[in-house]
């Protein structure tokens, strides 16, 4: 598909640079954004010339803000959603709640697709690339050290659902799933942790029952060949799930 | 991706699964250059650490938007923090959508390797020293643009000039700042008013 452009190349060389400085006007910018998106040629010094102005701060002389700034900010982002997670979990506890499987319909986990309620959480995130900054067995009580634990895996996967958000993160031959704030269960219940492969077979991979403050669970093996992870609510540990998944990740394999 | 870009990328990482300590890392990486951007704009105090509180927050909350693959988070961060400032002092003129501002800023400030490449090597120093070099006319221009908010065409009312001369300042001042960290001299000015009235018009 070809697309017109609004203005031509040399005309996008012209203004570019005015663009970078936040100088160019309402029709002008969509149609300098058009061509950044679309142009096939590579305009590098346009590009160049754009960016130069993001340099324009750093030849200004630092200028040191009041102590008392940082605690304020801090403070407001405590109170303050990400857009992205504003809807994942909500400040107060949930329930889980165990909706037994009717038969004879076909398992969840042997569905080539996740269960529509769950697949749209369930697109992998991977985050966060490089070295393994901690000793993970009894160092991850609080959250920002969980926090840090997933932003310095190997690999982290957002897992999401009806009890929650957490990570499953991979760091060399370890596997572990952390979650803040899991939605309660009921007296008798449990977490069940789930691995399936691309097939959709599962192998339950640990349990967990207590979900008070940062839940923190070694995997019984690690995510090689791994497609899925789920977690469902059981009455006990059990062989295959019972019950419809409340946390969803889709790994990378 | 050089080293500098590559650890603000993983403080986005972070800052994207809800770390607030790595906001508070950001902070303190930055927060000097941009109350100093943010006062430079504003001309108060007060009101400089207003916007730089109120762009960082806004970093918090819009960081899932942010790909450290098509943008540095610096430049970003500074970008809103113009933005911000900007639109305080415009308030006099004619306001902008500092969300729809964000926005676009992620697609302006990135991705360009090269000039990144070159940040990190100069230093504040060679930067100043770059800007301090431009001819009186060029760094008048920039700074109408970026520090008070004036489109090229605004500029050119305020200087007295054809919009076409003060378009021509600030790609020569742009230009110059580059040339200044990469050794990379600027293709000659060829524009023409006329024919960007005629391109936009059509």
């Amino acid at each position: 598909m070809t697309i017109q452009l609004d203005i031509d190349c040399q005309t996008f060389d012209e203004v570019a640079p005015a663009y970078g400085l936040g100088a160019a006007e309402g029709r002008e910018i969509d149609a300098i954004e058009q061509h950044l998106d679309f142009c096939t040629e590579p305009h590098d010094e346009a590009r160049e010339l754009i960016a130069a102005a993001s340099l324009i701060p750093a030849t200004l002389e630092p200028a040191v803000p009041s102590a008392a700034l940082r605690g304020r900010l801090m403070a407001t982002i405590a109170e303050t959603p990400q857009e992205h997670r504003s809807t994942a979990v909500s400040p107060g506890r949930r329930t889980a709640v165990i909706e037994p499987m009717t038969t004879p319909r076909r398992p969840w986990w042997q569905f080539g697709a996740m269960p529509s309620a769950v697949a749209a959480v369930g697109l992998a995130a991977a985050v966060g690339l490089g070295a393994w900054g901690i000793t993970l067995n009894g160092q991850l009580s609080d959250r920002d050290a969980a926090l840090r634990a997933v932003a310095s895996a190997d690999a982290a996967y957002v897992a999401e659902g009806d009890a929650g958000r957490g990570w499953v993160i991979q760091n060399g031959n370890e596997a572990l799933f952390l979650a803040d704030g899991l939605a309660e269960l009921a007296a008798g219940q449990l977490y069940e942790l789930w691995l399936m492969d691309a097939a959709g077979n599962p192998v339950a991979v640990g349990t967990l029952d207590n979900t008070d403050g940062v839940a923190v669970v070694t995997l019984e093996q690690d995510l090689d060949d791994a497609a899925t992870f789920a977690v469902t609510v059981e009455t006990e540990r059990v062989d295959r799930p019972t019950s419809d998944p409340v946390m969803v990740a889709a790994l990378g394999a | 991706m050089n080293d500098d870009r590559r650890a603000d990328a993983q403080l986005a990482d972070r800052i994207r699964i809800g770390d607030t300590e790595a906001l508070g890392e950001l902070y303190d990486r930055y927060a000097g250059t941009a109350t100093a951007t943010a006062l430079r704009v504003v001309g108060s105090r007060e009101e400089a650490e207003d916007v730089v509180h109120d762009a960082f927050v806004a970093v918090w909350r819009k960081i899932d938007r942010f790909d450290a693959e098509r943008g540095a988070l610096r430049a970003w961060l500074m970008t809103v923090v113009r933005n911000r400032a900007i639109d305080r002092v415009r308030a006099r003129r004619v306001s902008i959508d500092v969300d729809d501002a964000d926005e676009r800023s992620l697609l302006r400030t990135g991705p360009n390797p090269t000039m990144e490449d070159a940040l990190s090597r100069a230093s504040a120093a060679d930067l100043r020293a770059a800007m301090a070099s431009l001819p009186d006319d060029q760094r008048r221009a920039l700074e109408l643009a970026y520090f008070e908010g004036y489109t090229y065409r605004e500029v050119a009312d305020l200087t007295g000039v054809p919009a076409g001369t003060a378009n021509g300042r600030l790609r020569l001042a742009l230009g110059k700042l580059r040339e200044a960290l990469t050794g990379t001299t600027a293709a000659p000015l060829h524009f023409v008013d006329a024919s960007l009235r005629k391109d936009l018009s059509r």
